[in-house]
């Protein structure tokens, strides 16, 4: 297709009026900002625009033909929707040239209200397959902000694909996480990164530490393992443009007028250059000598153009602009938990479905574990998914083995799927899927809204989905169900208060994660190959197959680093949730679906676990709300390979 | 018309500016303004200051103390009037606060520390002992934990709580003595910065926190009483009226605090279990929820 002016668009971000006249100035196609509710930059409460400044600037930018997108990206709990109806009514009046949004039930809300305003998919949503898109555009999403991990051979795959429009972030600061997938600040602070309030614990300083040993690492390029360089495209910007990137996204909200506007006019210059003559277009030292002047973090491609391993990574820490928080002793299990006082009935009393015995789930890695869950009352296994580290994937002969043992218990078993579907997982999904419609396990278990998509186009498997959808409400449960799933799993950073206010008015059966290992990030980016051997993330993989790393922070708490079979790292918690004291105030919730995460366990843990936790539901739901021993709680974390903790229940409501 | 310089450290600092526009505006002055903003990296205002010179603005307006410092640093005579600045005189951006003497001059940012002591006795009536937590790295910090043990000695115990490098606030909790009714921040980078680990550990400890930094109320502090930005940036703006008028900026008095505002956050106070006084609630400028 041959290029025009509009092929592109250069889309600048604006925190204050100042910023927007000079974003515009300096010739943006399109800016995007955020009111004052239900936005991405809640630390700052300077930098966004109230209701009548919404207006203005949505005339302003009009006038100067330019478009305007207002994020609306948050997860919302259960008692912000009334208020997120009324914010959508008056964006609608408003008509911006589109919404920015995360949370599923924005999606329903839109369509409940006539919507007109077109919504795109905010980074938050982490759509990273074409399964997703094509789910989205079912909603009238016209565009998506797509993962920072995808390199431009898969933007442009995606593209061809689906034809939705792509927007990239093209410059600026970047997380390590895949975005939307990252519960660090959010469980450990309270203060979700998802909801807009991320205190950046990736950019804490970390010593990388041989787990067995506890002695840290031979080589150390500096403290800061995680701390990502800021994203440049100025020097691809014809294979931006080539990929089929169709909006070209400058991060930085907080950021100031002189900052915004210097970046806006060097891409400017580049691009319309570029689209005036592609063939003889060449790089313009001086632009790039300005923009390297003035950056704030060393640049890189980030993953635009590969997986750029260490090469992605200001270790020393020297430019870090700013620290938002230090690492901190994530909460034991002495701390109290925010529980509303006697909220322990004898017996739960539920509306919507019918408790009988709750259920039981457990997630394991292997079969020994699994049989070691059913021995011990589990009714349901999930396996499959990610393999950490020793551990091989399941086999198709082993799923089968699984569902014959679970026969023998009369009990279920539930394939699930990974948490980040690129390609090649995808791919290999559509064949399992297939492969398991004659094997016939009880159900599957998705992480993404694609893999529902194509569970359903494929399967007649009922079809779970996983905390990674985050559900915060009970609108996303509507969402879920329209789109073909039988049960959902609470977000693992509601606080109970927010979990209490979600379960009455659910859609679908809720299944809460109460013990496991927790991941608090998931990457892309290889943490013990780029710091050990300096090498890009695909020799991940093949080294240290034996050798087990973790990352230790100034507060001396230890983060497993588990590496699964497609060389991601999953960042574990310092303290492993442990909920077991509380099941009688979550069981006053009508919930009735219990979950222990535990593929990270060996099986005589998961046997222990297993045992504890049924006795307990067991128990309670029988009425008997007396006899906790308190000497389970400490033979648990006797056995247990970290600490337990509380996770988000120390907090009265995730922020 | 005027051509005057704007040199700021942070966009914490927007008020401050709009303040002294608004204050050179009340005085009918028109001046075309050359704003630059280092957005928190202190090593790049010499350059900042430098381009501002190039400009050959007739007068620079430093944000911060780093600003005025590299503004004062610049070669030849351009006058500058300076604000939140904490300790003028220690900053060696005045000889003395009546008599500047040099090329600067402008409004000290600092609330007196008794008037801080005062707020903390009224806002937490029942507290007898509480932990100063400091950055020992910083000279603001220093003076302003010297200033307010003179003032807060007699109405409560105080506890020095020093913290030379960011870290040492991943180990708070082992450091804090028993029977601390709260803890009182002073001006100072590392605390500020890293502020949302101080408000986790002060939360499990059930410690309210007084801070000096403005924008640490809404990121969880109990309270602050502090300089109004805009308010100081508008009398700054009386003072660059008078340079541009031929004053001589070391002939004209270093400016005080002398309205600071009672900031609340209610969220944290109900997390606590405090009941915020009704005075201080009439009084605050701003009760973050």
């Amino acid at each position: 297709m041959l290029l025009t002016p509009q092929s592109v668009e250069l889309l600048a971000p604006a925190g204050t009026w100042e910023v927007l006249e000079a974003a515009v100035a300096a010739g943006a196609d399109a800016v995007y900002l955020g009111g004052k509710r239900f936005n991405m930059r809640l630390h700052r409460t300077d930098t966004n625009f109230d209701d009548e400044k919404l207006a203005r600037a949505v005339q302003y930018a009009h006038k100067h033909k330019v478009r305007l997108y207002i994020t609306v990206n948050n997860l919302i709990s259960e008692r912000e929707i009334p208020g997120m109806r009324d914010y959508l009514r008056l964006l609608n009046q408003l008509q911006p040239d589109a919404l920015i949004v995360q949370d599923l039930a924005v999606l329903e809300l839109s369509r409940q209200l006539n919507m007109t305003v077109p919504l795109h998919a905010s980074v938050m949503m982490n759509t990273h397959n074409e399964h997703s898109i094509k789910t989205l555009m079912d909603y009238g999403i016209t565009r998506v902000v797509t993962n920072r991990e995808l390199t431009l051979t898969q933007l442009r795959l995606l593209k061809e694909r689906t034809g939705i429009e792509l927007e990239y972030f093209v410059h600026g600061d970047m997380c390590v996480a895949h975005s939307g997938q990252c519960y660090h600040s959010g469980i450990v602070f309270g203060q979700s990164s998802n909801r807009g309030r991320c205190l950046k614990p990736c950019r804490w300083p970390y010593q990388l530490i041989d787990s067995a040993t506890g002695r840290p690492a031979a080589a150390d390029p500096g403290p800061y393992k995680l701390a990502m360089k800021d994203m440049c495209m100025y020097n691809a910007l014809p294979e931006l443009i080539q990929a089929g990137v169709c909006s070209f996204k400058i991060e930085g909200r907080m950021r100031t007028a002189a900052f915004v506007s210097r970046i806006v006019k060097l891409y400017r210059q580049a691009i319309d250059r570029y689209i005036a003559d592609p063939t003889g277009y060449s790089l313009d030292p001086a632009g790039w000598q300005e923009l390297y002047a003035y950056r704030s973090r060393d640049f890189s491609t980030c993953y635009a153009l590969g997986n750029p391993g260490a090469s992605s990574i200001g270790y020393t820490g020297e430019r870090e602009p700013r620290f938002f928080s230090q690492a901190v002793q994530e909460a034991g299990l002495a701390v109290p938990a925010v529980l509303p006082a006697a909220s322990i009935p004898p017996r739960p009393t539920v509306s919507q479905f019918p408790a009988e015995r709750p259920t039981l789930a457990v997630r394991v890695a292997g079969i020994a574990a699994l049989a070691a869950a059913f021995e011990n009352g589990a009714d349901v296994a999930y396996i499959g998914g990610e393999a950490f580290k020793p551990e091989e994937p399941l086999t198709l002969q082993e799923i089968k083995q699984a569902i014959t043992l679970a026969g023998q218990y009369n009990t279920q078993v539930i394939v699930t799927t990974p948490r980040i579907t690129m390609e090649r997982e995808t791919g290999e999904l559509e064949q399992l899927f297939t492969c398991l419609e004659a094997v016939k396990p009880h159900g599957l278990l998705v992480a993404n809204s694609g893999m529902l998509r194509l569970a359903r186009q494929t399967t007649s498997l009922p079809v779970q989905a996983d905390f990674s959808f985050n559900l915060f409400n009970h609108l996303t449960t509507a969402w879920l169900k329209a789109n073909g799933a039988s049960k959902a799993t609470i977000s693992l950073e509601a606080a109970f208060e927010q979990i209490a206010e979600l379960a009455p008015g659910s859609h679908l059966p809720l299944e809460i994660i109460v013990h496991g290992a927790l991941e608090a990030m998931v990457l892309d980016h290889c943490v013990p190959s780029a710091v050990l051997a300096g090498a890009p993330a695909h020799a991940c993989s093949q080294l240290y197959p034996s050798q087990h790393y973790a990352l230790l922070d100034s507060a001396g708490e230890r983060h497993d680093i588990k590496i699964d079979q497609y060389a991601r790292n999953h960042i574990l918690f310092a303290k492993d949730l442990c909920l077991l004291t509380h099941l009688p105030a979550l069981l006053s919730t009508g919930i009735s679906n219990y979950r222990i995460e535990g593929q990270h366990y060996r099986p005589e843990l998961v046997g222990l676990l297993t045992a504890a936790y049924r006795t307990e539901l067991d128990r309670l739901s029988a009425g008997d709300a007396g006899s906790f021993d308190k000497n389970l709680l400490s033979r648990l974390g006797a056995a247990s390979p970290r600490k337990l903790g509380i996770g988000a229940f120390r907090y009265r409501l995730s922020r | 018309m005027h051509h005057i310089g704007i040199l700021q450290l942070t966009q914490n600092l927007d008020d401050a500016v709009h303040g002294f526009k608004a204050g050179l505006a009340e005085q009918n002055l028109t001046a075309e303004f050359y704003y630059v903003n280092a957005d928190g990296a202190v090593s790049d205002l010499p350059r900042l200051a430098g381009k501002l010179a190039e400009q050959k603005v007739n007068l620079i307006f430093a944000c911060s103390t780093p600003a005025a410092q590299a503004a004062v640093q610049l070669d030849g005579t351009i006058p500058v009037v300076f604000t939140p600045v904490f300790d003028p005189v220690g900053a060696a951006l005045a000889r003395t606060l009546d008599k500047p003497g040099g090329k600067a001059t402008g409004v000290a940012g600092m609330v007196p520390a008794a008037a801080k002591a005062a707020f903390i006795r009224e806002l937490l009536p029942a507290a007898k002992t509480i932990g100063i937590l400091y950055h020992t790295g910083d000279t603001n910090a220093l003076l302003e934990t010297a200033n307010f043990k003179q003032a807060a000695s007699e109405l409560f115990t105080l506890v020095d709580l020093p913290a030379d490098k960011p870290a040492d606030l991943s180990v708070l909790p082992d450091r804090l003595p028993p029977g601390l009714d709260a803890l009182f921040l002073p001006i100072g980078r590392i605390i500020e910065e890293n502020f949302a680990s101080v408000a986790y550990y002060a939360e499990a400890a059930n410690l309210p926190v007084i801070t000096s930094h403005a924008p640490n109320v809404p990121s969880g502090a109990l309270g602050a009483l502090v300089a109004n930005h805009y308010e100081l940036g508008r009398a700054c703006a009386v003072k660059a009226a008078q340079i541009l008028a031929g004053a001589k900026p070391g002939d004209i008095p270093v400016g005080l605090v002398d309205r600071p505002e009672v900031q609340l956050n209610a969220f944290v106070a109900a997390n606590l279990g405090i009941e915020l006084p009704p005075p201080l609630l009439a009084q605050a400028k701003e009760i973050f929820e």
